[in-house]
């Protein structure tokens, strides 16, 4: 039998079999190569709550180059792009061994949920939010585990009238200033969230610099 | 010496009017063919190989794979001998030092354990925690990884336990010269527990596990395909261990004994056994490649050869400098021929490019021959080109309209003497003047007339004549390389006359190749020409641009009336008459050649070349502000 059939094969059962562990793999459709695997997000973080899903699709020449991965479930992260999932982590580049599992490499991504590293980020605007501010970013992760990942919903989150604000990680205050100014609330979202208007930054970026810049949005 | 490249007065009505000899440039006895290089040609041509090195040319070695290999066995027999280390860890140690002997000297005199460890040769002798983002939770997740027990070795150098293969060795690469190797208990199976690869899980009782001094012990067959994972798909000439953040690097007995069967070892019988062999094979050879690709790389003295799967090397200490590339142009050739070893079917190329040497710039990969201006202002060029090239793409057009009648003109040869096909109006493709004007002394087609820039007064008409300026020079570049282009078609339509030849006159193949040759010069000094006018563009004005010009026109001159010999059409009872004539125009072209390339390559060397604007390498107070 083809090794790496035999390999996977082994790792889905052992997947299985394991009853104690958190992590799930199972298939897509009929491909052994094409698969998806599920975690919970680790408590204590702002993914806690959440079921989190990954694609796995495993290359021709796996175990021997790393398998790829990336998050199907919309998470707010810094080394996760909060498009594509597309996930930033040594192991599935370089850093990868043969004797890393598809279970080892999701208890990894689990375990990056705990340990965000905003200096080698995929994801750049969400890594400058969480530099400027860990509370309001984490406010904003746990209000994305709610709305994608099924979390519970965060302590004092408002109504649905908020959500766009709330996604973008934004002050809701702060919206509504440039919004009565006269420019649409969507515009404003966006303009405020490219300029990272959050945290210590509302006060060093003048309301000129944010008109400016609506004006040309 | 009656050869037909005989060059004597008699055939002066080829040149020009002007013979006067140009600065720095030593022309040869008038009855002398002795620098005429004919090798390509039978007896009826004589071969000269005086052996002196013309000014445009430099001094370079060719080198083959197996040659490279003996230089990098020279680093690796000294580095074994101060350091009393075995074969493959003084490459390995090498290779990390990017081959660098006298850094690597001084740091391992300095800490020989740090740099065995960086190197991937030795285990560090406390295990420090992973630095992977995986945590300890996933590394206990990687599944049972075979114990570690704590290491305590005297030597701090990896003794590389080996099969009984090693003595055998077949390699003519890395012979075993290191005193034999010690055979340690990382390779033998453990008796007590019965071994499961931990990537493959296979647990086959005659599975044989193999580890590295770190004792991370995986199957054979895994081991293979890692290697021709890394080896064929990644391209690395540095294989470490294959269990996570293990920094050991796999030394090359190792993946010698892995990849190359035993002296001893049975033929393989099965079909898979022989594929599986000779992919075997296959990884080893193209690891050697890339360890050879590697010290190449690490010597700014030596430079791989660009021709795809070409193994040979090129050594040209002259221009190992970036200094160095401002007063010379290195144009070298690994000494092979062909691509990829085999030869080149006629219907894809001209028969002139069938086997064509492996000619490379040394000093940049802008083009293989771009004689004889440097490097930095062929690039300089390039660049302006590019940037320019929407402005100046109207002229690459193949189609014109005559200037007397109108009608559309296409061009399909390299000659730039156009007849109208309606109205008989003879002209010049690049300047579109009367072509009478060319075929005389006074022919200026080559040189830009500064005065129209020099006049302009306001900005707008300033920056038409820059842009007129600049065009003058790009339309002159592109017209040589078109008509570089088109001489496959030359080719084709040359070789079609040489078989009429043979048959409409008495002449035999071998006395109809001077077509053939005349074709090959005619593109030869195409390139040149072509390279001379990104030269003049940036040449600041005054003499030495004059007589460079002089020398440019001259060959243009040459060139563009042997190019028009050539597409001239073939009567029988003009043959001989032809042939004459070919021959003599193929050695004065030759001829002019050969001064343009010299007087420019002087002109570097003397220092004697100044630019209108700031050219990198060149000191700024040789320009003009
Ligand atoms: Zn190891
Ligand atoms: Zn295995
Ligand atoms: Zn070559
Ligand atoms: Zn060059
Ligand atoms: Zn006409
Ligand atoms: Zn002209």
């Amino acid at each position: 039998m083809d090794a790496r059939l035999r390999r996977v094969n082994k790792e889905i059962t052992d997947c299985k079999n394991d009853k104690t562990s958190q992590i799930k793999i199972e298939l897509v459709d009929e491909s052994p190569f094409h698969l998806k695997g599920s975690f919970p997000g680790p408590e204590g973080t702002p993914y806690e709550g959440g079921k989190f899903e990954v694609d796995i699709v495993i290359p021709e020449s796996y175990p021997f180059q790393p398998v790829k991965m990336k998050f199907i479930t919309k998470l707010y992260h810094p080394n996760v792009s909060s498009a594509s999932g597309a996930i930033c982590l040594d192991i599935l580049k370089d850093a990868w061994s043969p004797v890393l599992t598809l279970k080892s490499t999701l208890i990894s991504l689990q375990s990056l949920l705990c340990s965000p590293e905003p200096n080698d980020p995929q994801d750049a605007e969400v890594a400058k939010h969480y530099m400027t501010s860990k509370q309001s970013f984490e406010e904003t992760a746990a209000y994305w585990t709610h709305i994608y990942a099924g979390g519970p919903p965060p302590k004092g989150s408002g109504g649905a009238a908020n959500d766009e604000v709330a996604i973008a990680g934004l002050d809701k205050a702060q919206v509504d200033r440039f919004e009565a100014l006269g420019f649409q609330r969507s515009k404003v979202v966006d303009v405020l969230r490219r300029l990272n208007y959050r945290g210590a930054n509302i006060a060093k970026i003048s309301d000129d610099v944010v008109v400016e810049k609506l004006l040309m949005a | 010496m009656s050869s037909d490249y005989e060059y004597s007065d008699d055939d002066a009505e080829y040149y020009d009017d002007d013979e006067e000899m140009i600065d720095g440039t030593q022309e040869e006895g008038d009855d002398s063919d002795d620098d005429v290089d004919m090798d390509t040609f039978g007896d009826d041509f004589k071969v000269s190989t005086k052996g002196k090195k013309k000014s445009y040319e430099v001094d370079y070695d060719s080198l083959s794979q197996q040659q490279v290999e003996k230089l990098m066995q020279k680093d690796v027999d000294h580095i074994c001998g101060i350091f009393g280390v075995d074969v493959s860890t003084a490459g390995l140690l090498l290779r990390h030092m990017k081959w660098n002997k006298e850094k690597l000297i001084e740091k391992y005199m300095d800490n020989p354990d740090s740099v065995a460890v960086a190197a991937g040769v030795t285990i560090p002798e406390a295990r420090p925690a992973p630095p992977s983002r995986s945590n300890s939770q996933a590394a206990a997740a990687a599944a049972n990884q075979p114990s570690r027990r704590p290491l305590t070795r005297g030597s701090k150098l990896l003794s590389l336990a080996s099969g009984s293969k090693s003595s055998s060795s077949k390699s003519p690469t890395t012979p075993q010269r290191a005193p034999p190797i010690s055979r340690t208990s990382s390779w033998k199976r453990t008796q007590d527990e019965p071994f499961v690869c931990q990537i493959c899980f296979n647990d086959a009782p005659n599975l044989q596990p193999l580890a590295l001094d770190c004792e991370h012990a995986f199957c054979s067959d895994c081991w293979k395909d890692y290697l021709t994972a890394k080896i064929m798909e990644e391209g690395e000439h540095s294989v470490r261990c294959m269990a996570e953040d293990c920094a050991l690097v796999l030394p090359d007995p190792f993946i010698r004994e892995l990849l190359v069967p035993a002296m001893d070892a049975p033929a393989p019988t099965t079909k898979e056994a022989k594929a599986a062999e000779a992919q075997g094979l296959k990884t080893w050879s193209h690891f050697q490649e890339l360890l050879v690709r590697h010290f190449v790389a690490c010597n700014a003295h030596l430079k791989f050869c660009p021709y795809p799967s070409c193994t040979n090397t090129v050594s040209c200490p002259s221009a190992a400098s970036k200094s160095s590339l401002t007063t010379v142009v290195p144009t070298v050739s690994c000494g092979a021929r062909g691509i990829g070893g085999e030869e080149m079917s006629q219907s894809q190329h001209g028969p002139g490019l069938q086997g064509k040497e492996h000619k490379f710039c040394f000093g940049c990969p802008i083009e293989s021959d771009h004689r004889p201006v440097v490097c930095n202002v062929a690039k300089m060029w390039l660049r302006k080109c590019r940037d320019d090239s929407e402005t100046a793409n109207w002229i690459k057009s193949n189609t014109k309209e005559c200037s007397q009648c109108q009608s559309t003109i296409e061009k399909n040869g390299g000659c730039n003497h156009m007849t109208c096909k309606k109205c008989k109006h003879e002209f010049c493709w690049v300047c579109m003047g009367p072509w009478s004007e060319h075929g005389t002394a006074w022919y200026s087609c080559n040189r830009y007339d500064e005065k129209t820039g020099v006049d302009a007064r306001d900005a707008q008409s300033k920056s038409r004549a820059s842009l007129e300026r600049y065009l003058h020079y790009y339309n002159r570049w592109a017209n040589h390389e078109q008509s570089a282009k088109l001489s496959v078609e030359l080719y084709a339509k040359t070789e079609k006359k040489m078989e009429e030849m043979q048959i409409t006159s008495s002449l035999t193949w071998i006395e109809v190749q001077f077509m053939k040759k005349a074709v090959e010069e005619v593109e030869k000094c195409r390139m040149t020409l072509k390279w001379t006018y990104a030269m003049a563009y940036y040449l600041a004005s005054g003499n030495h641009k004059e007589l460079f010009e002089d020398n440019q026109r001259d060959l243009e001159k040459a060139v563009e009336d042997l190019s028009e010999l050539l597409e001239s059409p073939l009567e029988a009872e003009n043959i001989p008459n032809l042939r004459a004539q070919v021959t003599n125009k193929t050695v004065y072209v030759q001829k002019r050649n050969e001064i343009v390339l010299e007087d420019t390559a002087n002109g570097f060397l003397e220092g004697r070349w100044h630019w209108n604007t700031p050219v990198e390498g060149f000191d700024d107070d040789d320009n003009e502000a």
